[in-house]
């Protein structure tokens, strides 16, 4: 029943593997998982997923039923650490700025609400792909999501460290990733008779390599101490300036349109 | 055919969320560079108050005389250099608005409660006003638009200004009063900004 990995597959695999082992040993031996709890949690699952998975393959082959199960429950699993270590590490970035933060978090909940319905609606009445599709939905939410966060946080001109700088976009590039080859390899290799499931392997942990290596040299250094709560402004200040602003701006926006309808002398 | 429309639009999302995630990764702090700056543009905008004088220099009473006494050449410099200044005054009135959003971002930075409406608003303002920016300045550019309406528009954002400056001495005294007052507060009103 076993079938053996094709040689590539196993070597990226491998290589995966070998990087998050490393990683792990830095977020353990930098002392980042004090900080970072549940984003050590994602890596640590990350790396039971892939040597559970390893095993899984070897046993009953990566095209068997029980390949698919606990491929795909595995995968929700993981897929749940990373939305909380992402979250973790949006609360680092902005735990100085509480009214950003509560604005932040009522952004990521709006957006998912949204993105989900654009994704049940796209996905609807397919259910033989309702897993990938799922999967790409998920990834597309998460993205989406996470892309509006660092928007509003350039948006607000707050400071993001480097290294969870690196962490953001390394979730963000490996989602994006994940929703291409969600939609374009499925759609197109899937149909032409190729070695669909070696090149999904390749292409699916390639990129998530990369992304482990950047996680690595970034967290090799240490983490940015943690700042001082930023909110020093009693909150009846923000309630009577920023309409007073607003309400200029609104001005300022009327007379541009003024001036648009202005005929020449 | 279905199959090629999910393609197109979830394709066309992943992309589009990588080149959004590639911009916002690698463009870094620049807004708040431009914002802070004291470039050649910020010194120009100094007279930005001296709203009289170029109010005098763009009126249209001294390019009728001109024409009228048949000086075609100084006529068409003139209004050269009319267009040269009204489009400098333009960029000097975005600095404006962006010195007053600047404003905005930092009180809600500093706040412990955000309103999501309130700061919708402000970025629906912010769409806006980029927009008819745009207009108004393509119009300069191709000489459609009235040197006139330039005047008092400028009259708004220098009231705007003189309104927000107050406002903010009294926002920082306010700020120095509550982290007196406050024995947990680490931080201070230029921090996070």
């Amino acid at each position: 029943m076993a079938i053996k990995l094709q040689p590539i597959v196993e070597i990226v695999w491998v290589a995966s593997f070998v990087v998050q082992l490393a990683l792990c040993g830095i977020l353990v031996i930098f002392g980042h998982f004090r900080r970072l709890p549940f984003f050590t949690l994602y890596v640590c699952l990350n790396l039971c997923q892939a040597l559970f998975l390893y095993f899984i393959y070897q046993h009953y082959g990566d095209r068997s039923q029980v390949a698919y199960v606990a491929g795909w429950w595995s995968e929700a699993i993981t897929l749940l650490a990373r939305l909380f270590a992402t979250i973790e590490i949006l609360h680092l970035v902005l735990i100085s700025y509480r009214g950003i933060w509560g604005l932040a978090w009522r952004l990521l909940a709006a957006t998912s609400v949204v993105v989900l319905l654009f994704v049940s609606v796209g996905s609807w009445g397919n259910a033989r792909q309702a897993l990938i599709r799922a999967d790409r939905g998920y990834h597309l939410i998460f993205a989406v999501a996470l892309i509006l966060c660092l928007a509003m946080i350039r948006y607000y001109f707050i400071h993001v460290d480097n290294a969870y700088k690196v962490l953001l976009v390394g979730f963000c590039f490996y989602s994006c990733v994940k929703i291409l080859l969600n939609t374009v390899l499925y759609n197109f290799l899937n149909h032409l008779d190729s070695p669909y499931a070696t090149v999904w392997q390749i292409l699916a942990v390639s990129p998530y390599l990369i992304v482990l290596l950047f996680w690595g040299a970034a967290l090799l250094h240490p983490l940015p101490t943690m700042r001082e709560q930023q909110a020093v402004l009693p909150a009846s200040i923000y309630g009577r300036i920023s309409p007073e602003i607003n309400l200029q701006l609104q001005a300022i926006n009327k007379q541009l349109m003024n001036f648009w309808r202005i005929e020449g002398p | 055919m279905t199959v090629n429309y999910s393609l197109v639009i979830f394709a066309g999302s992943g992309l589009l969320l990588l080149l959004a995630m590639a911009w916002l990764a690698f463009s870094g702090t620049r807004r708040q560079e431009k914002v802070a700056g004291n470039g050649p543009l910020e010194r120009e905008c100094l007279h930005i108050s001296r709203l009289p004088q170029i109010k005098q220099a763009l009126a249209n009473s001294d390019f009728v005389y001109l024409k009228e006494q048949g000086h075609p050449a100084l006529a068409k410099r003139i209004r050269k250099e009319r267009r040269r200044i009204s489009l400098v005054y333009l960029a000097c009135l975005r600095v404006e608005f962006e010195k007053l959003l600047h404003l905005a971002r930092m009180v809600a930075v500093m706040s412990p409660n955000v309103a999501v409406a309130q700061e919708v608003q402000g970025l629906r303002l912010n769409f806006e006003f980029s927009c008819r920016y745009y207009l108004i300045y393509l119009r300069l550019v191709s000489g459609v638009a009235p040197l006139e309406a330039i005047g008092s528009l400028t009259n708004m954002v220098s009231a705007l200004t003189v309104r927000m400056e107050t406002a903010m001495s009294e926002l920082g005294e306010r700020a120095a009063l509550s982290a007196e007052l406050s024995p947990h507060n680490g931080g201070g009103l230029d921090a996070g900004g």
